[in-house]
């Protein structure tokens, strides 16, 4: 860890005015400035703004710096948003961590956390070992020549399904962006991982009312029970009515360089019976366009798989 | 049933580990690694490294602190840093920066410029198996090969040509960390020409004496410190580089000086258990008697070729009675961290091809594991005459069977809605092993007593294994002794490995007391003493009188002006190594569910039977077990070291170096069958410290296969080897 300058702004302008790196729980940043992944010389402390409160009076609105275990425990929430936060990081990370932090998170590719090796994404153009290196973490889908790092939360998964758009605000003023915009594919500046603007602060995340969700879930596939990033996850919403699916929300994390929307697996689901056969005729094609690595190609029959687990679970009294 | 003495120390953060230690002036030391595999430092800039704030020195290959290596005879030679310039792996110790603070020691030391000759480093065990090397000989003397077979067979290949049911299959295992909670480190201090050196080691004697040899000082003016360790498991058998160091510039800077590892730096600067390829061929009649065993092992070394994980040595050379068995070791070295001791070396990965090959030889003829291992169960080891001093195997798995629901398991396993559920088994053993250790007891003038010894108690409860044999030998309350160990000053325990203490130590105190109560008695029938001229005897912390009179031994002390009376007790292997074979043996037993779609294995129950001698303190035994049963899970299904082909490690870190947590681990079952085991050690125990780890991920692996149908050959099992589509 490099020597910083620490302050805590008390009002969102002030904290728009300085230039710095805003810090909610820390978890990720103070985790990276001791890697010395990141090296900000400025930190600004964001705790005590007013960036707090959960609303569901129509839809859910999440302040920017509620912390993951207060989301994940909050009545109004979507099945599917408590289960990728509860199954996200440890109890102790998520009374810690803020969901604009989360959204922020940063790869944990391994060589992107590792100065002494190159990394296009930390230092553009130094190259991508993890093209021909340990890849079996990495991407399947939305990879390039650049970069095949994964999006590493959860919770973004579970957004993205829901088409959640967050607020932020900068010193002109707020726009609010769809979070399925809001990452960036790699291509080649993987360097620039959102839409954020320099000096943008997430000040809330936005999801649509959507009443068939209460029959969601997150289907989080790791290599052991808790306290680990996903191999391959699943969101997933469905609308059944009279034995038929009305309506689908689908997406896919652990396997993708952003959140992964999957609407060709939705619109497969449309219309269909709530069976084992539509699942799979509609899984297969999740895995369109996917690119594996030397030590990742058991993603793609993976994905299928975990998204037809995701689709049982919610589907189980339908069919018993 | 009694619980650790040490527990409420621990758990109150009132027990003072190595690094605890904060002596006044005490500055503080930080290792620089290599960051190439192979090759050599041509040269190190460290200019700025002595500018940077804070900085007392900087040792490095060229500007070094003297150090000789020092040899002991259980780790062999013990590699000292900084003292010529070759890299044999990456993460190699070749610099140490001091500074007053630990912050000012680490920035400093990432200043340091490292100029590399770089040769092409070999790191991959598969890619090394074509210059494999013959082993030398293991720890007891057996050659790389050894050969047993019945008279007119010609070879192992003709035994298992004429066998009528054979199975051959490679097995590999992945080399693992030890990766205890304490890092290594040490805090160093010297006074008046003597070193005080506060390290969790294994051994204080043996970590004293390899002090003095690597210092080149006399014995006596070296001494080790560690009554606490957190966590070794064969991985500070060995002097730590953060000792060494510290040692040398503490006595150079003349000031104390800590060294501590970082987590990431544990990984490679330390020791590692090897990665194993192993082939094994099993012939046997129709009726199940194993006619040939053939089992060759490759396993990782590094270029110094300093220690060889001998896993067919350890596991088929024993296991069964086969008229015909061939055995082979072979080691490949390679630039990877140094290999050591790890929890059940050799018979943590042996156990994991041998119990999987007799699965898949019970697959094969249509027969039940338990009822083939109980078939082939040996009364002695192949070829040799002498038989098991007293093995219960076939009990525990009767016990095994009846508690786990074994009748219950059919071949294709069972359906839980969408999970998999199969049911395995392994034999587990461990050899009963006794290395030389001398224990002190004390009888003091206030009625205490004490029971001292050097050797250390790294989590295993030795404190309390102490107290409990000292309070038995002399017949008082636990309560009344006082148990002192990992001190270098003391009477030399020895190693605390190879699930010896319990014996070892345990033993010595056996020969201690009745000394010091001869010694009591003498005193107390001396003239002028209470019982002068009487006959006396002693029973219940008394010394007695035929004609009734008793007086407690600190009342005699007392009466005879002694404030204590002590005597030394020394065992060691003996006689009975001529006479019998020795080993614990286990059943280990465990429940997984495979998810029918996504293939996350886990681990629903488990069950571990063992027949280790006598069980002195039951509750710190059925821990030990069951940590290495939990290890023994995280073999099987998390853990394993990265090596990329440059040397550098994918997954040095715990975010990256899985290890279980509480969500993968059901709970655990430990059963006892106790039957002291007088003929290896006057106190009857085998040991329980690494039995528990054995046979584990064969279980689960015969369990995986049981319930879906596919033989996964490989540890740790990934998600992967279950997917087909
Ligand atoms: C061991 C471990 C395991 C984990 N496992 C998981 C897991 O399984 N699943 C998962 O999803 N996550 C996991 N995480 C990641 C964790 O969820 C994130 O670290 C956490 O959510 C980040 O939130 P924070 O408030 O601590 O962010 P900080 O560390 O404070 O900030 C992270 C980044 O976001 C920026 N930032 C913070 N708030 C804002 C804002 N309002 N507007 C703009 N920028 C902002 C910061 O400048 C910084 O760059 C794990 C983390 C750890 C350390
Ligand atoms: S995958 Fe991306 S983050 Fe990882 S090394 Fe390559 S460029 Fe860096």
């Amino acid at each position: 860890m490099r020597p910083f300058e620490l302050t805590a702004p008390e009002t969102v302008d002030a904290a728009l005015a300085s230039p710095g790196t805003f810090l909610a729980g820390g978890t990720t940043l103070v985790d990276l400035m001791k890697l010395d992944v990141l090296t900000p010389e400025r930190v600004l402390d964001i705790n005590t703004l007013p960036l707090q409160g959960i609303d569901t009076t129509d839809g859910l609105r999440i302040g920017a710096l509620e912390r993951m275990s207060d989301v994940a425990a909050h009545p109004g929430t979507y099945p599917v948003i408590s289960r990728a936060l509860l199954l996200s990081a440890s109890q102790q990370l998520r009374n810690m961590a803020s969901i604009g932090g989360n959204l922020m998170q940063r790869t944990r590719c391994g060589y992107f956390r590792d100065v002494s090796v190159p990394c296009n994404r930390r230092e553009p153009g130094s190259g991508c070992p993890a093209l021909t290196g340990a890849n079996r973490m990495h991407a399947v889908l939305g990879t390039s020549e650049s970069c095949v790092a994964t999006h590493a939360s959860d919770l973004a998964v579970a957004l993205v399904a829901l088409d959640a758009r967050v607020r932020l605000v900068g010193s002109d003023g707020e726009r609010t962006v769809a979070l399925a915009d809001f990452y960036r594919m790699p291509a080649d500046t993987p360097e620039v991982e959102t839409d954020l603007r320099q000096g943008e602060l997430i000040s809330e995340v936005l999801v649509p009312r959507l009443d068939w969700a209460s029959r969601s879930t997150y289907v989080k596939v790791r290599d052991r029970q808790s306290y680990e990033f996903a191999l391959c996850s699943a969101a997933v919403a469905l609308d059944v009515q009279d034995s038929r699916i009305v309506d689908a929300r689908v997406a896919a994390g652990g396997v993708a360089t952003v959140p992964w929307r999957l609407p060709s697996v939705e619109q497969a689901l449309r219309g269909a019976p709530p069976t084992q056969e539509t699942f799979e005729a509609a899984a297969a094609l999740a895995t369109e366009g996917a690119r594996p690595l030397s030590g990742n190609g058991f993603k793609a029959p993976l994905l299928r798989r975990t998204i037809i687990r995701a689709l049982r679970e919610v589907t189980e009294e339908d069919r018993a | 049933m009694t619980a650790r003495l040490d527990s409420p120390l621990k758990v109150t953060g009132r027990a003072r580990y190595g690094s605890d230690h904060n002596p006044p002036g005490m500055v503080f030391g930080y290792v620089v690694l290599s960051t190439v595999a192979h090759g050599e430092v041509t040269a190190m800039d460290v200019t700025a490294v002595r500018d940077a704030p804070g900085v007392l020195a900087v040792y490095t290959p060229f500007e070094s602190l003297e150090l000789h290596t020092p040899h002991n005879p259980i780790m062999g030679a013990t590699w000292v840093p900084l003292q010529d310039t070759d890299v044999a792996y990456r993460g190699q110790p070749i610099g140490f920066v001091v500074a007053e603070t630990f912050e000012q020691a680490r920035d400093a030391a990432s200043l340091v410029e490292v100029s590399y000759r770089e040769r092409t480093p070999l790191t991959s065990l598969e890619d090394g198996l074509a210059a494999a090397e013959d082993a030398p000989p293991s720890m007891d003397g057996s050659p790389h090969t050894v050969t047993v077979l019945a008279s007119g067979v010609e070879s192992i290949e003709d035994a298992l040509a004429a066998s009528p049911v054979v199975v051959e299959a490679t097995y590999t295992t992945a080399p693992q960390n030890h990766a205890a909670m304490e890092p290594h480190s040490a805090v160093a201090v010297w006074e008046s020409g003597t070193l005080t050196v506060y390290s969790g080691n294994q051994g204080s004697d043996l970590q004293a004496a390899s002090l003095a040899q690597a210092l080149a000082e006399p014995l006596s003016a070296v001494h080790a410190v560690n009554p606490f360790v957190g966590g070794a498991f064969g991985g500070k058998g060995a002097t730590s580089v953060p000792a060494f160091l510290a040692a040398a510039a503490a006595r150079d800077l003349g000031r104390p000086v800590k060294a501590a590892l970082t987590r990431e730096q544990v990984f490679t600067a330390t020791g590692t258990r090897a990665a194993t390829v192993q082939r094994l061929a099993l012939g046997a009649e129709k009726d199940g008697t194993l006619v040939a065993l053939r089992h060759d092992s490759w396993s990782s070394t590094p270029m110094s070729r300093a220690f060889i994980e001998q896993t067919s040595h350890s596991t088929s050379r024993e296991w069964y009675t086969t008229p015909n068995m061939v055995i082979s070791q072979k080691m490949v070295p390679l630039n990877i961290p140094p290999t050591t001791f790890m929890r059940a070396p050799g018979e943590a990965p042996g156990s994991f091809a041998l119990e999987s090959a007799i699965d898949e030889l019970a697959v094969e003829l249509g027969m039940d594991p338990i009822e083939l291992r109980r078939r082939n169960s040996s009364l002695a080891p192949p070829g040799k005459d002498l038989q098991w001093s007293s093995k219960h195997l076939d009990e525990c798995f009767g016990i095994g069977a009846e508690r786990f629901g074994w009748s219950q398991r059919s071949e294709g396993g069972r359906v839980d809605g969408d999970w998999l559920v199969g049911l395995g088994t392994a034999t587990a053993m461990f050899p009963a092993l006794r290395f030389p250790a001398s224990v002190r007891v004390t009888l003091n003038a206030d009625d205490t007593a004490e029971v001292a010894t050097s050797g250390a108690d790294p989590g295993t409860g030795l404190l309390s294994v102490l107290s409990l044999i000292g309070a038995d030998s002399l017949d008082i309350a636990p309560e009344r002794v006082t148990p002192r160990l990992g001190d270098s000053a003391l009477p030399s325990g020895g190693m605390s490995g190879g699930s010896t203490a319990t014996a070892s130590a345990g033993s010595a105190i056996m020969v201690a007391a009745p000394e010091v109560i001869d010694e009591l008695l003498t005193l107390a029938a001396a003239p002028g003493a209470p019982f002068e001229g009487a006959e006396v005897s002693y029973a219940d912390g008394r010394v007695l009188a035929t004609d009734g009179r008793s007086l407690t031994f600190g009342e005699v002390l007392r009466a005879v002006d002694r404030s204590s009376i002590a005597a030394v007790g020394s065992s060691a292997p003996g006689e009975e190594m001529s006479k019998h074979s020795f080993s614990s043996f286990g059943a280990q037993f465990c429940e997984v569910r495979v998810h029918r779609w996504t293939r996350e294995v886990r681990v629903s129950r488990m069950l571990g039977v063992f027949d280790a001698g006598r069980i002195i303190n039951e509750q710190p035994a059925r821990s030990q077990l069951m940590g290495g049963m939990i290890w023994g899970v995280s073999a099987a299904l998390h853990e394993g070291m990265e090596i990329e082909a440059d040397g550098r490690l994918a997954n040095g870190d715990f975010a990256s170096y899985l290890i279980p947590v509480n969500a993968d681990i059901p709970d655990v079952d430990v059963q006892f069958v106790q039957y002291p085991d007088t003929l290896h050690n006057p106190v009857g125990a085998r040991g329980v410290g690494e039995i528990g780890i054995v046979g584990v991920a064969a279980a689960i692996a015969n369990a995986v296969f049981n319930a879906t149908g596919t033989r996964v050959r490989n540890i740790p099992i990934a998600i992967e080897d279950l997917l087909d589509e």
